[in-house]
């Protein structure tokens, strides 16, 4: 059995959820989940459809009451003062739109006014690789475009803490791979992140840490490494053994990793 | 990090600019805010459809006994002339002088036809005035001559000394009021109408559905700020709207404004915040566009045709009219009438205003109640 460990490694924790509840219509969505993510961390919160990673993100971001338990990012109680948690991070929500009639560059202008800040949206744009789109419709931008922008959108606030939800959902192989390489420089700038996926790949690719939630619970908490060891220990071996590439290797090294995107 | 008094990081001032701009880049709002009441105005301009039909005819009868009955049933039966209806008096058909003369000015009637008290007498000669409209040269004459007939049919009839009636015809000076003054008005409060209910319902709607809320509900922002934004947005457009119907009617069809432009503009306001608040209550209840439009058109069309934009409402039945005294539209409508067209004063159109003002009140609890953010 994998090891629930609530606590970061020990640093300055950030993010602090303890003891969350919340029920919709009788189901328990969160049920008693409790974890901590220290700063820098980029940790994962992994689980098939409907085992609460939504509803537990959107209680954090101050999205959602919760039903009992608090959560805290960095220090502040998200249930009484959410506004305050809101201006310090960033929120990338699963699927989104934008204003129709506004370019990239003036959506991210309207977005900095609401922290009272004034950015250069080509700064922004260029770190999503969309500094040619500066002046696009957010419609006539393809799916990873779309991503990408709507994590440029929550860097306005030069964030403490980025809330991914589902990033690549739906991305091909090489967007997703390029969304990858983007918060892999989140963390080289010290930024702390919590994303949702659905791809074990993609968490053992960029997280620190993971938490696995079943039906309301987080059922494992750990590093990739520290679980898979676990789970070896146990005396589990795969029936089939694993090469050392797999087929999206050989659909990457075939189609090139450049962005299909332009 | 930049103050508050920094234009370009205060919120509430760049979400107003950013919705001034979306609004300016949606060519089919444009279309619909402004050329379709452009295309009506001159339409009805052109064709000066208000001018078509009988002569509109007003009686007062100062003699009521059975000679002057005789003579307004005889008048009711003409077919060159409408027998004008006046609300209020009692006596169908029967008006009081002075409410029959303002009628006249007002161009309300062609002719008055005035039954002086001794009508039906025998003895000296009876002298009918009928006071005409001397904008209406053409009205008149037939008018008089319809009079005269009947006159004369009444004295051969009598198998007594013949009566001998006399007319005395009166010019009386108009204010010359085309259909396109009366219609000015209407056009400008129903153009208003349509961009509030319409334009806030539909972008409302789609921002929902579409997640845009939800995206700004992730913000720290204020929802005021963000309302506001829109509504600044709704109010502007519904001052230009009066702004370029007036221009056009007064350049293109010669309209005399004759009241204040700042009162027309504060009516205009008024007015433009409660159907934008209208707007906003149907898109908290509404879930989609295909729900919304339909909605809107049930409100708007009736009152359309029901708060007297292209006809009086005196051409209804009196339940009709006493009704429709209370639809937003029909107090805008006279408000915006009285003061741009008779050139009353603000001051004056107090019910009016009251009554907007019941309906702003109204319309926004309602809306602040069936808002949603998702």
């Amino acid at each position: 059995m994998a090891q629930v460990n609530p606590s970061a490694p020990g640093g300055e924790i950030i993010v602090e959820a303890a003891d969350l509840c919340k029920t919709y219509g009788g189901i328990r969505a969160v049920d008693g989940v409790s974890f901590t993510i220290e700063r820098g961390e980029v940790f994962g919160i992994l689980g098939p459809n409907g085992a609460g990673k939504t509803s537990t993100v959107e209680i954090l971001e101050g999205m959602r009451l919760p039903d009992s338990g608090t959560a805290r990012i960095s220090g502040i109680d998200v249930v009484e003062n959410p506004r305050a948690v809101k201006s310090i991070i960033g929120i990338q929500l699963q699927s989104t739109t934008f204003f129709d009639r506004l370019s990239l560059s003036e959506i991210l202008q309207v977005f900095a006014s609401i922290y009272h800040r004034l950015v250069d949206p080509l700064e922004l744009l260029a770190q999503v690789e969309l500094q040619d789109r500066a002046k696009s419709v957010f419609k006539d931008l393809s799916g990873g475009q779309k991503q990408r922008f709507s994590v440029a959108t929550t860097l306005v606030n030069d964030p403490l803490v980025l809330f991914l939800d589902e990033p690549t959902t739906g991305l091909d192989p090489q967007a997703r791979r390029h969304m990858w390489d983007l918060i892999k420089e989140f963390k080289s700038q010290g930024r702390t992140v919590l994303l949702t996926t659905h791809y074990m790949e993609e968490a053992e690719e960029l997280c620190d840490r993971v938490a696995i939630m079943n039906q309301g619970r987080i059922v494992a908490l750990n590093s990739p490494d520290e679980l898979i060891s676990e789970l070896l220990s146990g005396g589990f071996h795969k029936e089939r053994a694993e090469k050392a590439a797999n087929l999206e290797d050989v659909f990457l090294e075939l189609t090139g990793h450049a962005l299909r995107d332009a | 990090m930049t103050g508050f008094f920094n234009l370009r990081t205060n919120t509430t001032w760049v979400l107003t600019l950013a919705s001034l701009k979306m609004w300016y880049r949606d060519r089919q709002a444009i279309f619909w805010t402004f050329f379709l009441p452009l295309v009506l105005m001159v339409i009805f301009g052109v064709l000066n459809f208000g001018d078509f039909g009988a002569v509109d005819l007003g009686v007062v009868d100062h003699a009521r006994n059975s000679a002057s009955r005789s003579l307004v049933s005889s008048l009711e039966d003409a077919e060159a002339v409408d027998l004008f209806h006046q609300s209020g008096t009692g006596d169908a058909g029967i008006g009081i002088l002075e409410r029959e003369q303002l009628a006249l000015e007002d161009g309300e009637r062609d002719l008055v036809v005035v039954i002086p008290p001794n009508f039906g007498e025998t003895g000296g000669p009876v002298i009918v005035d009928v006071l005409f409209d001397v904008s209406q040269a053409r009205e008149a004459q037939i008018g008089q001559t319809v009079i005269r007939q009947i006159l004369d049919e009444m004295t051969f009839a009598s198998n007594n000394v013949p009566n001998r009636f006399g007319i005395t015809a009166r010019p009386v000076f108009n204010r010359d009021l085309r259909f396109i003054d009366f219609l000015m008005p209407g056009l400008v409060a129903m153009s208003i109408m349509q961009m509030g209910l319409f334009s806030v319902a539909f972008s409302f709607v789609q921002l929902k559905n579409r997640g845009i809320l939800r995206r700004l509900l992730a913000t720290p922002v204020h929802p005021a700020s963000f309302l506001f934004g829109q509504v600044v947005t709704r109010l502007s457009v519904s001052i230009l709207q009066t702004l370029v119907l007036i221009a056009i009617a007064v350049f293109l069809f010669d309209v005399k404004i004759a009241g204040n432009m700042a009162s027309i503009l504060l009516l205009a306001l008024i007015g433009g915040g409660v159907f934008v608040s209208l707007g906003f209550a149907i898109s908290g209840w509404a879930r989609n566009e295909e729900v919304a439009a339909p909605i809107a058109n049930v409100i708007a069309l009736p009152m359309m045709f029901l708060s007297g934009v292209f006809f009086p409402r005196t051409a209804m039945p009196d339940v009709l009219v006493s009704i429709t005294d209370f639809l937003p539209l029909t107090y805008l409508i006279d408000a915006l009438r009285n003061v741009a067209i008779d050139g009353e004063a603000l001051w004056s159109q107090g019910w009016s205003i009251l009554g907007l003002g019941v309906w702003l009140i109204i319309t926004f609890v309602v809306s602040v109640r069936l808002f949603k953010w998702e």
